[in-house]
């Protein structure tokens, strides 16, 4: 399992080096405005192929690239109820303090349980390759988190469980 | 053959120009103001601010200055442009009415410097000239013929032929003559017979976004790049012109330069300028990138290696799975640490092939590289 974790992060993180070379452009259709144009999708010229790279049925990574903005949808690995429930509210808290986060979206790309949108103003602030290092990091730590989550949900059931049971021995 | 000075003056830096005698350089460090640095070219000269022109009220998307009468004209995301002159100590600027409704993205003189072409965000380009009667810069457009965002405009040598970019993938070749601005015998060959707005070329070549256009220093040849990573070169513009795909396996480039007939430079992504030369033949190829990065210390050394070796086994025995995941990319390295988005040639007198140039990108530095072996370069392509 731990081998194909490194072919399927290689790859993002050589499509995102690709799929970041954004620049400002102010907006076509609306006067004196300038906003990601992934999100609005007017012009369909300024939009590039999007960039699907799956692991799996359950772990895949969408990459929406377009002339100033860029977004990256994740679908993370769920494999029970329980590892469901922990990932929706985790990524919930997540979403919640997007601003400390700076390239999180606030809600997630549908399908998709986490969604970042990087624009130009970000590669402008900040160097190109810590921001896909971050973006890979947080891939890598995501499984990590909620197999961790899992382990002590489990072990405090258990206890529970034990602690619950022994007044009827 | 490397970078001879940086200069840092600002978090970012959307674009630079020089004067006529490159003892001044104007650049926009990504707000709405423009600052004059008195500046040389030279290694280790000191930079510093004199002057600061402030009228535009968004980000100031070019700056070009004018070589023979000593202008800068300034567009802006707001739609407006401003020609500047220097009267006594201070920068008077003029507002010019470009009748866009949207924003500005690139300006230039035109080489007699009588008219300057704005390209925008509407899908048009307007090419303004000074009326003397009424002390105005009027501005007439060149509409319905891009569509999309015109990135970038070159001039003709002849003062008429306008070639353009777009976010389209197009390269167009424009006519620009305006009556009683440009005289009859002032153009050169067959555009002489052109009405205003009439497209002479339309280059369908890029499948992605193009930038950068750039004429040859004769006035034959243009380049331009698409942002899949090639860059293009027609040669003899015309009926019978003859086009050539350059695919290169970087990042895609921003702008590029002639150094000469034979020579280009393109900047971009990469954080790196390429150099792109043609052979006898005419055949151009991507030669050798102008940067030398500084390498990591080689791995020559037996301690070294040990240490190294040692590092990854403790990495393994402590965090198990953690060797699996990807080791973090690089940093650039380089003269840049970001996009290179404009070039600009520093001529020295009396030379024509340009042997200097400086460039400028959105880590917020101007640098000047220098090419001191260009002819063991061209020896070396002859093998």
């Amino acid at each position: 399992m731990a081998n194909t974790l490194r072919p399927y992060l290689t790859c993002i993180r050589n499509t995102l080096a690709a799929a970041m070379c954004l620049q400002n452009f102010p907006c076509q259709e609306v006067e004196r405005h300038n906003k990601p144009e992934v999100e609005f999708k007017t012009s369909p010229e300024l939009l590039l192929n999007p960039v699907l790279i799956c692991r799996n049925e359950a772990e895949k990574c969408l990459i929406e690239t377009s002339i100033n903005s860029l977004r990256i949808s994740i679908k993370v690995k769920q494999a029970d109820e329980l590892e469901n429930i922990l990932a929706k509210k985790f990524l919930r808290f997540l979403s919640m303090r997007a601003e400390a986060f700076q390239v999180l979206r606030r809600k997630p790309v549908q399908g998709y349980d986490i969604s970042f949108l990087i624009t130009n103003y970000h590669c402008e602030e900040m160097y190109k390759h810590k921001l896909i290092d971050f973006i890979v990091q947080f891939m890598e730590d995501i499984d990590k988190e909620i197999s961790e989550l899992k382990l002590s949900v489990n072990t405090r059931g258990r206890l529970v469980a034990k602690e619950f049971l022994k007044q009827f021995t | 053959m490397a970078a001879v000075a940086a200069h840092q003056l600002g978090q970012c830096i959307t674009c630079h120009a020089w004067n006529a005698d490159l003892s001044m350089v104007a650049v926009c460090t990504n707000n709405n103001e423009v600052h004059i640095y008195r500046a040389s070219p030279d290694g280790n000269s000191i930079w510093d601010r004199i002057y600061i022109l402030q009228k535009h009220d968004q980000l100031v998307s070019g700056i070009d200055w004018g070589t023979r009468l000593n202008k800068i004209v300034t567009v802006s995301h707001d739609r407006n442009s401003y020609v500047w002159s220097l009267e006594g100590t201070e920068w008077m600027p003029t507002l010019v009415i470009l009748r866009l409704n949207r924003a500005a993205i690139c300006v230039k003189w035109s080489p007699r410097e009588n008219k300057f072409a704005v390209g925008s965000g509407a899908k048009s380009v307007c090419i303004c000239y000074y009326e003397q009667d009424n002390n105005w810069w009027v501005s007439k457009l060149i509409r319905k013929k891009h569509n999309s965002t015109v990135t970038s405009v070159a001039w003709h040598p002849n003062n008429v032929l306008l070639a353009t970019t777009s976010t389209d993938g197009k390269c167009r070749v424009f006519s620009t003559f305006i009556r009683g601005v440009d005289t009859r015998d002032s153009t050169v060959g067959p555009s002489g017979d052109m009405k205003f707005g009439e497209q002479l070329v339309q280059l369908d070549l890029s499948f992605s976004w193009t930038f950068g256009v750039k004429w040859s220093p004769s006035g034959s040849s243009i380049a331009y790049v698409g942002h899949n990573s090639t860059i293009y070169f027609i040669d003899d513009v015309g009926p019978s012109a003859c086009a050539q795909t350059v695919a290169f396996s970087g990042l895609p480039l921003r702008d590029v330069l002639f150094l000469s007939e034979r020579v280009v430079v393109g900047v971009g992504y990469d954080c790196n300028p390429m150099l792109f030369i043609a052979d006898n033949r005419g055949t151009w190829s991507f030669v050798k990138f102008l940067d030398e990065k500084k390498s990591s210390p080689a791995s020559s050394k037996y301690g070294s290696q040990f240490s190294e070796a040692f590092g990854k086994f403790y990495g393994q025995a402590k965090h198990g799975a953690n060797i699996d995941a990807v080791e973090p990319s690089k940093a650039p390295g380089g003269s840049h640490e970001n996009c290179i988005t404009c070039i600009l040639p520093l001529p020295y007198p009396g030379e024509t092939t340009v042997k200097r140039f400086s460039t400028s990108g959105l880590d917020g530095k101007v640098v000047i590289w220098e090419l001191s072996n260009l002819n063991n370069l061209f020896s070396q392509l002859a093998i």
